[in-house]
């Protein structure tokens, strides 16, 4: 029987951000869906980056005044995740405000917004 | 030159002169002359920073401790500080690639600032972003600034080819935007994966970790980070189930834009290949893996060059089918191949700029690219026809050439491991090469033009022929023909110039082969 | 401490729930500016959720990020695009 830990939940909610987030990025036909798609992709490789950081019953990561330095080590979550979330949300962000002006530009050129459509390639 | 132990001046140039370019021409926007110089004065300066630096590390956080026995808090209090985080890496590798980098830059940003009229400035500093993304990439030794560096050099990638402003360009630009958006996601994976499961993001310290630790059960999750890894190889290099969509961007794209974004694809592949190898190469089935995807994207790609009618298509299929060559020597992983697969890297920056180029100077006769509707500019550009055959005799691997010396390292170590199959391969993609061009180049450049319209419509002034917009060639262009060429005749004469800056590599990482 | 945690438990619980709804509702609307608010929503529970993993400086961008900025974005180009998704 395996005990259910918040960091197991966590894993399991990434997994299905991620599953989801996957799927609707290949399978939906319409380029706002595949971009609310990509921003739930990306929130749950930010779960699953938060999640492997996690540290059974540990403390925040912030020095508090009066703590010693290895039992802040010991038992703080892990610092390096988080700079690495920081950075995907601005990085999913710049990613989804490009997504956004290009699928404004080719509504404005082709009428649509289905990509079937819209992503067809040319004959040359 | 010794390596030092603090950190290196060159590394922290290397990556902030671009940026403070970019941001230097965005505020200039459109006046063309300011750009013009300070963007050739940056691009020259990031040359000889190259040429003149030492080889180094640069670290980000636990810098080597004054006294060794201190260890300083990071993941684990119990890791010595130094190898401990985030770390670029300058050696000879480096040394040679972003050297090459640097000077397509430099004939780029020439040719760029001349064409261009208009929105000059972001466009200018979006090629500047390219440069750095790609020398970001090659001497990361940490797999957070290689997402990072993947993401950044996506979305420039975006902006380099939506600029061109068409809609086949637009279009390639979203398609390889949500595409960079779900492999740069899944290299976020594999980074937390590695990361939870040993604990550094350093990628010397995770193979140390990999290495001598046993992986019980564990290991599986080490298999779904390589497929994550090579979900994002292959978006680098359009490998091949992506390759019409990254020949695609390759066609769009301005021919000097092409001409950067290739070189930055090469140093991408080789960067995440040489990690995927330290990682991954001894895992079972990884490198066989590696290899077909490598076999099959130079089969593909060059057959579909062979379907093309316009000299700008012909070049993009046949970019990606040359960057199988590049995998192929990575994927082997012998010594003799990794030399012949990073040589190839260098070699086909340069042979395939000198045909970019070239194809840059037909537009300016003003009757496009197509073999249909371009005839007989040799006549009006002989020294640009002579280029181009020159260009064309470097991609096929004609003797005294850049491409016939890695081309012919790449043969031996195939045939060395005991897989003649490969090497076959890699003669036909020679030959089918030198078809694909020669057939484009012929009918462009050699095909007499044909008077007949005018001698059928009398009727019709003559001037109604001579409407086309046609422009001199500027002479920075036949310039920087000029010396790319010379450059590929150099390394084909004497390839020891560049091959002993890439054995120190070879040999660190280079792994027997067992079938 | 105990309690703490055990209350973190029922947080989760909770929020893996409404992240998986909000997640496929989000994407089976019709309406495409109804998703990206239900897209919003489905944020505001990754927010608690990251609180719950001990990360609150995250779990703050995230609130503000993921329910102000990333819908903001989707619903200008909704606004410049159309509304409602087509046959």
């Amino acid at each position: 029987m395996i005990q259910v830990t918040i960091q197991l939940l966590a894993f399991f909610a990434a997994a299905v951000l991620v599953i989801i987030g996957i799927a609707g990025m290949l399978f939906l036909d319409n380029l706002i869906k595949k971009i609310i798609a990509f921003t739930l992709l990306s929130d749950g490789v930010n779960l699953l980056l938060v999640a492997v950081g996690y540290v059974e019953g540990g403390i925040v990561s912030i020095l508090l005044p009066g703590m010693s330095t290895s039992e802040f080590a010991s038992r703080a979550v892990l610092v390096f995740p988080v700079g690495i979330v920081l950075t995907n949300i601005v990085i999913g962000v710049s990613t989804t405000a490009i997504l956004v002006a290009l699928a404004i530009v080719l509504y404005r050129r082709y009428g649509t917004l289905k990509a079937s459509k819209v992503l067809k390639g040319e004959r040359r | 030159m010794t390596e030092s132990i603090s950190n290196l001046w060159s590394i922290a140039l290397l990556v902030t002169i671009p940026i403070f370019a970019t941001i230097i021409v965005n505020l200039l926007f459109n006046r063309n002359r300011a750009i013009k110089y300070i963007s050739l004065i940056s691009a020259l300066s990031l040359v000889v920073i190259t040429i003149l630096s030492p080889y180094g590390f640069q670290w980000f956080t636990g810098q080597p401790a004054l006294n060794p026995n201190t260890l300083t808090f990071t993941f684990d209090a119990s890791i010595p500080a130094w190898r401990m985080a985030l770390e670029f890496y300058f050696g000879p590798l480096q040394q040679v690639l972003i050297f090459v980098m640097a000077l397509i830059l430099v004939l780029v940003i020439g040719i760029a600032t001349n064409g261009l009229t208009k929105n000059q400035g972001p466009y200018i500093g979006m090629i500047f972003l390219l440069f750095m993304s790609a020398a970001i990439i090659i001497m990361v030794n940490d797999l957070y600034h290689l997402w990072i560096a993947v993401e950044i050099g996506s979305l420039v990638v975006v902006g380099v080819v939506a600029a061109s402003g068409e809609g086949i360009g637009q279009k390639a630009a979203l398609k390889y935007a949500l595409f960079s958006a779900l492999s740069g996601a899944g290299l976020a994976i594999a980074l937390a994966l590695i990361l939870g499961l040993t604990g550094y993001s350093n990628i010397s310290d995770a193979i140390r970790y990999i290495q001598t630790t046993n992986l019980a059960g564990m290991s599986s999750i080490l298999y779904v980070a390589f497929g994550f890894f090579i979900l994002s190889w292959i978006y680098a290099g359009g490998l091949v189930p992506i390759h019409p969509l990254k020949s695609e961007v390759y066609g769009a794209a301005f021919p000097h834009g092409t001409a950067m974004l290739q070189a930055q694809s090469k140093l991408m592949l080789v960067a995440i290949g040489l990690v995927m190898l330290r990682l991954f190469g001894s895992l079972p089935f990884a490198r066989e893996v590696m290899l077909s995807i490598s076999v099959l994207t130079m089969m593909l790609g060059v057959v579909m060059a062979l379907l093309q009618t316009d000299l700008r298509w012909i070049l993009a299929y046949l970019i990606v089918s040359h960057s199988g060559l590049v995998t192929v020597g990575i994927s082997l992983g012998t010594y003799d191949a990794l030399v012949g697969g990073l040589f190839q890297a260098v070699n086909d920056v340069l042979y395939m700029s000198v045909l970019l180029l070239g194809c840059e100077a037909v537009y300016y006769f003003g009757k496009g690219t197509s073999t249909k509707t371009a005839v007989g500019i040799a006549k009006k550009a002989p020294w640009l026809a002579l280029a181009m055959v020159l260009g064309t005799f470097a991609a096929s691997g004609i003797p005294p050439f850049n491409g016939f010396q890695s081309k012919i390292i790449l043969i031996q170590s195939a045939l060395k491991v005991g897989l003649p199959e490969v090497a076959v391969v890699i003669l036909i993609l020679s030959v089918t090469t030198f078809i694909a061009l020669f057939r484009g180049i012929y009918s462009i450049f050699l095909k007499p033009a044909e008077t007949t319209p005018l001698a059928v419509s009398g009727s019709v002034p003559s001037e109604a022929q001579e409407d086309d917009k046609e422009t001199p060639i500027p002479r920075g262009l036949y310039l920087s023909l000029a010396i790319l060429v010379v450059i590929t005749l150099i390394l084909g004469v004497y390839p020891d110039l560049v091959i002993r800056f890439l054995t120190p590599v070879a040999q660190a990482v280079s792994i027997p082969w067992y079938p | 401490m105990i309690e703490l945690s055990a209350s973190f438990m029922v947080v989760a619980y909770v929020m893996v729930i409404g992240i998986t709804i909000g997640a496929v509702a989000a994407l089976l609307q019709k309406d495409l500016l109804r998703a990206a608010f239900i897209s919003g929503a489905e944020c505001i529970a990754l927010a608690f959720f990251f609180q719950a993993l001990l990360a609150p400086d995250i779990g703050l961008t995230q609130a503000i990020v993921g329910t102000v900025l990333l819908p903001g974005i989707i619903i200008l180009g909704i606004f410049k695009t159309r509304r409602t998704e087509e046959e």
